[in-house]
């Protein structure tokens, strides 16, 4: 479970994330979403101990990410697809991580065989084109066998394969009773493998609701999406310049 | 939960693992090693009975130029992290962060220490034909001599941390090695050209002091004659390089600590 | 296509890379690093000088230039690797199929921005050594004798060291080899040759050895060398066994070091692959 309770971040005046509260429980998948620059990002990488709270708090299983003895054991996070070095193998890149871990060589195997990497586990990072990247990310997220799992944009530049592959896993993570955290722009996709959505905009929760509830307005999730967020987009095509920053 | 936490020797084995599996590190110790035995043989070249020149003094001088390699050793595994944007995937590992920056202290030490160890023994092999020829002996009975062949690997193992210090600290290679190359060698030149008891002093202050570990007795003499800033003992030099190297991995440990990944 | 005219004529790409050169925070720092750095040394030589018998404010100008010349140096290798390091060059060569005006319009960029580094750099060294000329009571006249030329031999020096950085980094692609080579060849190999001359120890005796003067060709005919020759006045001394090329011959020899790296890189760029 990741509870986060009035989680702020500033960087000098601009705040990125602003008293947001929010609950991913076991058993579920939660999507989160919001516009560009709503702070999903920068949320998860608090909850990861990347970035400092300004206040607040986030937590894994009640403890905080910097207090866990064995983060990989507890929590499996998949934040940037480019978080590799260009010149290891993907092989020795997992390598690297399990060894923090004392995990064995044979766990590695496994998730490589997983995230279906077996051909490309020995070639160089810097040639995996975005969609192995992302399955090399997950990969990394899987290592430690986590309960729970904190994934930014995995579907990113993924074929219709891997789309479909990583609904099936998450949906199967969730149903071994895992706590799963997923973030994407996808709205028809996180609508396929969610059980409850986040939605956030310029740092502040809009909604936190299971799929179906009322509280999200009749229509697909998609409508309700653009309903919450419509005062809450930074970034829009077309818009008139000189709008919030 | 397994019990199977992080520990110091899990991250020193995975930062190791980190540095034997790129290609660049390979070629950096290659290079420090060719550059130093090529550098020593090339001046070698100009050295006359009676230049001044000892045995020991031919075979460490190929320094100048392999410290570069050095620097780029240690800048690489204190900026790389943060160039390829796998600092996240690390930290996420040990969120504890200070273990890693040890760890990578602990490495470049080691690889330091070894390469060093590998140039000087190319360099004795490289100069050995010219030593014999202009009758300089390489005794190791000799305490000068011990000396200098220890400051030579000791000298560039501090550098290596210096770059090391830098790079974990600023977080990109080019603005780290442009840095150190400046603090080494370049500053010093430039102050060596305003000779002045201002200049000379803080030029005793500089990470190049460390430099007389592996300076012929006579050399520094020479060189304290003709300065008027303070004139450290050998070892005291090596002790300041190591300073230096301290100060800034313990700067870069508190901007790691305190800091955000962004 | 030929509705709108053609797409990317060389001003246009050169408009390009002026923007992407301008736009990197790396190039400002590069550049503000030269002109402190001149102004903070020359000021600082000109005051430690201007206690001696015969001091000659105007003889302090150059005192910074070995430092100076780190700035445009980075700045050029930083131009000269950006390209590679960040992966830009995907869109770039997209833009621009035929690349090698890329490479062209990037050196006119650079020399370009170089050159007014350069006389920004040259500017605050000619202000840093007016405090201690007039604390002399000396007269600081920038328009007599050899000083002219010394000036525009600075901002040559300065310009030069610019795009040699920029052939070496689009050569090398990557920036630490990059840097290595650069700063190596410039800074670190003159210190080297220098032992090499202290080590043959006759530096006081007999003339000129064989050694001394291969020694002294070497130095004079690197980059840090040659742009040297640009900055001495003619009727300076020269270092004993060179070859007296003058400052025209100087600053051959330093386009020289430009050209010859930025032809092997347009080489690079027609033959393999981008990868």
């Amino acid at each position: 479970m990741i509870q986060v309770q009035l989680l702020t971040k500033r960087y000098g005046p601009h705040t990125a994330v602003d008293g947001l509260t929010f609950t991913a429980p076991p058993g579920a998948v939660t999507g989160f979403l919001g516009p560009n620059g709503a702070g999903k990002s920068t949320t998860m990488r608090m909850i990861v101990g990347l970035e400092r709270p300004t206040s607040g708090t986030a937590t894994v299983n009640g403890v905080r990410y910097a207090d866990l003895s064995a983060p990989l054991r507890s929590v499996g996070t998949m934040l940037d697809a480019r978080s590799v070095h260009p010149g290891r193998t993907a092989f020795r890149h997992l390598m690297a991580m399990a060894r923090t871990h004392g995990i064995p060589r044979s766990r590695v195997e496994e998730v490589v065989g997983l995230t279906g990497l077996e051909s490309v586990a020995g070639r160089r990072a810097g040639t995996f084109s975005l969609g192995m990247g992302q399955r090399l990310g997950i990969a990394g997220a899987l290592l430690g066998d986590p309960g729970t799992l904190i994934l930014d944009e995995p579907v990113n530049g993924l074929d219709p394969d891997g789309v479909l592959w990583v609904r099936h896993l998450v949906k199967g993570l969730a149903a071994e009773g895992r706590t799963v955290l997923l973030s994407s722009h996808l709205v028809h996709e996180l609508a396929l493998c969610a059980d409850r959505v986040v939605v956030i905009g310029r740092g502040r929760l809009l909604a936190e609701a299971a799929l179906g509830d009322p509280a999200l307005g009749a229509g697909s999730l998609e409508d309700a999406y653009l309903r919450l967020t419509a005062g809450s987009v930074e970034y829009r095509a077309g818009a008139v310049d000189g709008g919030t920053r | 939960m397994t019990s199977s936490p992080v520990t110091f020797p899990r991250v020193l084995a995975s930062e190791a693992d980190k540095i034997t599996s790129v290609r660049t590190p390979w070629w950096t110790v290659l290079g420090c090693v060719a550059v130093a035995a090529g550098t020593a043989f090339g001046l070698g070249l100009f050295a006359r009975p009676g230049g001044g020149a000892t045995g020991a003094s031919l075979v460490v001088a190929g320094y100048v130029l392999a410290q570069l390699g050095f620097l780029v050793l240690g800048v690489t595994v204190g900026s790389e992290e943060f160039r390829t944007e796998l600092a996240d995937v690390t930290f996420v590992a040990v969120p504890r962060r200070l273990p890693v920056l040890a760890a990578q202290a602990v490495v470049t030490t080691v690889s330091a220490l070894a390469t060093a160890a590998l140039a000087l023994v190319a360099s004795i092999a490289a100069t050995a034909a010219q030593r014999d020829a202009l009758g300089l002996p390489l005794s190791l009975a000799d305490a000068e001599t011990v000396r200098m062949l220890v400051g030579f690997v000791l000298y560039q193992t501090a550098i290596a941390l210096v770059g090391l210090g830098l790079g974990a600290l600023l977080r990109r290679p080019a603005g780290a090695l442009v840095t150190a190359v400046t603090g080494v060698v370049v500053l010093d030149q430039f102050l060596a050209m305003n000779p002045g008891r201002f200049t000379d002093t803080v030029r005793a202050f500089l990470p190049g002091t460390g430099t007389r570990l592996l300076t012929g007795d006579d050399r520094l003499a020479a060189l304290d004659a003709a300065s008027s800033g303070p004139h450290p003992g050998s070892w005291a030099a090596g002790l300041l390089v190591s300073g230096w190297a301290t100060i800034l991995l313990v700067a870069a440990a508190a901007r790691l600590r305190r800091g955000d990944f962004a | 296509m030929s509705a709108r005219g053609p797409g990317a004529t060389l001003p246009r790409v050169v408009a390009a890379e002026w923007t992407k050169l301008t736009s990197l925070r790396s190039t400002w720092w590069a550049a503000l690093a030269s002109v402190v750095v001149s102004g903070a040394l020359t000021y600082l030589s000109a005051d430690a000088a201007s206690g001696d018998p015969g001091y000659d404010p105007l003889g302090e100008l150059t005192a910074g230039l070995l430092l100076t010349q780190l700035g445009p140096l980075v700045l050029g290798v930083l131009a000269g690797t950006g390209e590679y390091s960040t992966g830009g060059f995907r869109t770039t060569f997209v833009a621009v199929p035929r690349r090698w005006p890329v490479l062209a319009a990037q050196a006119v960029a650079v020399a370009g921005f170089a050159l007014l580094v350069a006389v920004a750099s040259v500017v605050a060294a000619v202000l840093a050594i007016l405090p201690a000329a007039s604390s002399r009571d000396l007269p600081v006249n920038l328009t007599e004798g050899s000083t002219p030329w010394t000036l525009a031999g600075m901002v040559v020096f300065l310009t030069g060291a610019a795009v040699f950085g920029l052939a070496v980094g689009a050569l090398v692609r990557r920036v630490v080899p990059a840097l290595v080579t650069v700063i190596g060849l410039t800074l670190v190999l003159p210190v080297v040759l220098t032992l090499a001359v202290e080590s043959s120890g006759t530096t006081f005796v007999e003339g000129v050895t064989p050694q001394e003067r291969a020694v002294n060709t070497i130095t004079t005919l690197l980059p840090s060398g040659a742009g040297g020759l640009l900055v001495t006045s003619s009727d300076a001394s020269t270092v004993p066994g060179t070859p007296d090329l003058g400052a025209v011959g100087g600053g051959l020899v330093l386009a020289a070091w430009a050209l010859v790296p930025l032809v092997a890189a347009g080489v690079r760029l027609r033959l393999k692959d981008v990868k």
